[in-house]
């Protein structure tokens, strides 16, 4: 095969084992079972200027030698300071206990009856020990002992509980995610007392030893989905996992189209909720953003104030949604479609209106809209990056200066210029910004084949897109679901309409699987 | 349903006048005691489509002939449906375009279509159906304000024989649906439950597209007259270009026409379907190749029907004198020799 060939085969074909790049050269795996040796560890992370190496020497039987290590800025020093070092050199010099300590057991003796404090566990392999310590826990080796003691003294700075700027909420919880996986597991344990959420730790990227936690109900989460998540996350062999996008990707089931598959969440409450419905969340430590899986469609439609306003309320908005997404969708390759092949729809008045305004203007409708949309994706993408200040003025003068002087110039008609108006504005209805992209990708094949093919143009692209989402599947769910396969009751409970909460009785039908006899989304 | 509803009012009151409405629902009830032979050869056979199990009951060389007049007779008509996707759209809304670009179209779809397999064909069928349903019902009540009600009168003017003659123009239609079923058999549960739901469910299919059918031709006797019904091929069409709404909401057959797009790609892609499962069985072809193969056959047999009226004929002679006589003496034939082998213990 040539090598352009393969090449090309690398980068478009995905491996079935997510073997994406090479182990790196030095891995913990060939440490983990080397037996401890905290003179070994030094000899290992003492080239990094933040890890502290704190030794001093213990009173008991013998004389034991320790050294206290942990990463500076990762560790709660104080923590430290109490707990361990005044413990040990102060407060218990001379006490009958480390009378008898011995470099035996000196491990078990610690642990058991001169340390308090919950978190102390004991390890005895070299890459668990290392692990501890990168993770931000402190490990006090003692002499020539084969073990030694992980204290979890974790204690970094964080950006705090703030309500998430993309998700927030008028009548509902203002708190959101952050950047430490402790602080987002405690929120979701916080929503949900109940010992059937099941939180399992797992760790991804083989050099940043990200820590990852899969949340689900158990006996609510189908356990094939589960074990799915399981198995596709164990399976990523990275480098570095440094955001939920890495993760995103590499479980995707088709990674090439454009509608997101995975839903997230920077939302404790939202993710309490899917849980319950019987999703699995996927929390990485870094990221304030959880991963909700399986995802269908319409879900990238509903926002979390629709369970917080009253039904009727959120009916209406999710209306507006759908109407909005579709706007988005075919709005431009309506107007081209009509203007170019099918002016019989028109009604006359506004046909003249339609036809004034078009004088003058060089262009046929298809590149007139194309030039627009370009433009407004421009400017979006020019906005979202800057300060807010400036993004804000950039989308003044280009929505509204640049648009007036173009339709005076005669480069654009003012009708256009409204229908991209309106596409834009229709855009910013679909809540999840993920389906958004989608929408804003899918809109240019569809316009050039309402240019070249008018209405059948337009049919076959939304055929075709029909045809690609109906194919898709997310974690073994239909995307479609519950439109096709038909769900009459998910349909009515939670999708186009948002029933009262008395009425959601039973949990949303996404799979054939047995429906729990009692509870639901809305009763226990 | 496919596209059935698109020429029905033709050729129903070609044969059955001014009451060929009444033709329509006894003709589609036909298609009921065929599919309940079909499902009770599924309890009998399951996950076998009727091709082998004809090869199993008569003998390896009369199921291989049989699976021939299968494969040639959905490969022959499935092209020709491809076909009927350029006509509609060359003689309603995009006249200037050459016929060949619609063909292109519809087959990409259906080929895209065919290659996501059974289950996105079913859950496209699904979505578009009740498209189709509603596209069907908004050409029906927007009609309603030109109907002449004399049209219809008098009632059995010529007495029943034309009635007959009629029902015997419908009943190809549900022959295709039961050629179709007969293939599609084998991705079909044999539970005893699922058996129960697929028996209701031939019924509640036959009723709902018989009774849609039959509103769809009454409404054109209703608004064109039976005359005008027969010499228009797909009075449908017509019927939206008509559609007015207060002098504002007019022409707008090109949004009907999107939905009729989808019932022709479903009813192609059906074909394209029995085709495929007929090579495999019969010829043991499967695989890409063979399935751009009968892409190929189903461009070529529309690229023969590129001008004139002869497609809505040619349709007519292979849904009378093929697919009719072959569907009517198979499937009570297989279905027979199944019972009397199974009574007499025949292995």
């Amino acid at each position: 095969m040539p090598s352009w060939l393969k090449m090309i085969k690398e980068l478009t074909i995905r491996p079935k084992v997510q073997q994406i790049r090479k182990p790196p050269e030095y891995s913990f795996d060939e440490d983990m079972n080397k037996t401890l040796s905290g003179q070994t560890v030094k000899e290992i992370l003492s080239k990094s200027s933040d890890v502290v190496f704190r030794e001093f020497f213990l009173q008991g039987k013998e004389r034991i030698p320790c050294m206290l290590t942990a990463v500076d800025g990762l560790v709660d020093k104080n923590q430290l300071d109490f707990f361990v070092l005044k413990t040990l050199m102060v407060d218990l010099a001379g006490h009958p206990e480390m009378a008898q300590l011995t470099i035996a057991n000196v491990v078990d003796k610690t642990l058991q009856s001169i340390l308090p404090g919950l978190e102390f566990r004991k390890v005895s392999k070299m890459g668990e020990a290392i692990n501890a310590i990168l993770s931000g826990d402190a490990v006090i080796f003692f002499g020539e002992s084969k073990e030694a003691l992980v204290f979890g003294a974790r204690g970094w700075a964080n950006s705090g509980i703030n309500e998430p700027v993309a998700e927030s909420v008028i009548k509902g919880p203002h708190e959101g995610f952050t950047e430490t996986l402790r602080i987002n597991t405690s929120m979701l344990r916080r929503k949900i007392k109940h010992p059937s959420l099941r939180l399992i730790s797992l760790k991804v990227g083989d050099l940043t030893n990200t820590d990852l936690v899969v949340a689900y109900m158990d006996k609510i989460a189908s356990p094939d989905i589960v074990s799915e998540v399981l198995r596709r996350v164990s399976r990523i062999k990275m480098d570095g996992v440094l955001g939920n996008g890495y993760i995103e990707e590499m479980i995707e089931d088709f990674p090439y189209s454009p509608f997101p598959q995975i839903a997230y969440t920077e939302r404790p409450d939202v993710l309490a909720g899917k849980l319950l419905e019987g999703k699995v969340g996927i929390i990485l430590d870094g990221t304030p953003i959880v991963l909700v899986v399986p995802a269908i469609l319409t879900q990238f439609l509903n926002v979390n104030e629709d369970y917080y306003q009253r039904a009727m309320t959120a009916i209406l908005f999710r209306f507006v949604r759908y109407v909005g997404a579709m706007v988005a969708v075919l709005a431009p390759s309506v107007y081209i479609a009509v203007t170019t092949f099918h002016q019989e729809i028109i009604p006359t008045d506004l046909l003249m209106s339609i036809s004034a305004g078009r004088q003058g203007v060089p262009f046929p409708a298809l590149l007139e809209a194309l030039i627009m949309t370009v433009v407004l994706e421009i400017l979006q993408e020019a906005g979202l990056r800057l300060p807010k200040p400036i993004g804000q003025t950039i989308g003044i003068v280009g929505a509204l200066i640049m648009g007036d002087a173009a339709v005076k110039a005669s480069l654009v008609s003012p009708l256009m210029v409204i229908v991209i108006g309106i596409t834009a504005v229709a855009s910013y209805a679909i809540p999840y910004y993920d389906l958004s992209l989608a929408v804003r990708l899918t809109r240019f094949p569809l316009m050039i084949l309402a240019g070249v093919l008018g209405f059948f143009g337009v049919s076959v692209g939304l055929y075709a897109g029909l045809i690609h989402l109906l194919s898709l599947r997310s974690f073994g769910v239909p995307y479609t679901s519950p439109f096709a396969p038909l769900r009459i009751r998910a349909l009515l409970q939670d999708t186009l309409v948002r029933a009262p909460w008395w009425a959601m009785k039973r949990r949303p039908q996404l799979l054939d699987v047995d429906e729990p006899k009692s509870g639901g989304k809305g009763k226990g | 349903m496919g596209g059935t509803f698109l020429p029905l009012a033709t050729f129903v009151t070609a044969a059955g006048g001014r009451d060929g409405w009444m033709t329509v629902l006894p003709g589609l009830v036909v298609a009921i005691p065929y599919g309940l032979m079909i499902l009770s050869l599924l309890s009998k056979y399951p996950q076998k489509n009727l091709l082998q199990i004809s090869e199993r009951l008569f003998g390896k060389w009369v199921g291989k002939i049989i699976g021939v007049i299968y494969m040639i007779i959905s490969g022959y008509y499935g092209g020709l449906m491809l076909a009927v996707i350029g006509q509609i759209f060359e003689q309603s809304i995009i006249a200037l375009t050459p016929r060949w670009v619609f063909y292109l179209g519809g087959l990409m779809l259906v080929f895209y279509l065919a290659e996501n397999g059974i289950e996105v064909f079913a859950r496209f069928s699904e979505v578009v159906f009740p498209l189709i349903v509603i596209a069907m019902v908004l050409n029906i009540g927007l009609s309603i304000q030109r109907i002449e009600p004399g049209e219809l009168m008098p009632i059995l003017s010529e007495g029943l024989k034309p009635l007959i003659f009629g029902v015997l123009k419908v009943i190809p239609f549900p022959m295709e649906y039961i050629l179709f079923l007969a293939g599609i058999i084998k991705f079909l549960p044999s539970g005893k439950q699922a058996l129960v739901h697929l028996k209701v469910e031939v019924w509640r299919t036959v009723f709902l597209v018989g009774i849609l059918d039959m509103l769809v031709v009454l409404i054109q006797i209703l608004v064109f007259g039976p005359q005008e019904t027969v010499r228009l091929s797909f009075g449908l069409l017509v019927l939206g270009k008509m559609v007015e709404i207060s002098r504002t909401i007019a022409g707008v057959e090109s949004l009907f026409m999107m939905v009729w797009l989808g019932a022709l790609v479903i009813k192609s892609c059906a074909f394209f379907f029995m085709t495929t499962w007929a090579l495999e069985t019969v010829l043991n072809l499967k695989g890409l190749k063979w399935r751009v193969a009968v892409s190929v056959i189903f461009l070529g047999i529309a690229f023969g029907f590129l001008r004139g009226t002869s497609l809505t004929k040619e349709a007519s002679i292979v849904e009378s004198y093929l697919i009719l006589p072959f569907a009517f003496v198979w499937i009570p034939t297989l279905w027979g020799a199944a019972r009397w082998k199974c009574e007499t213990n025949v292995r």
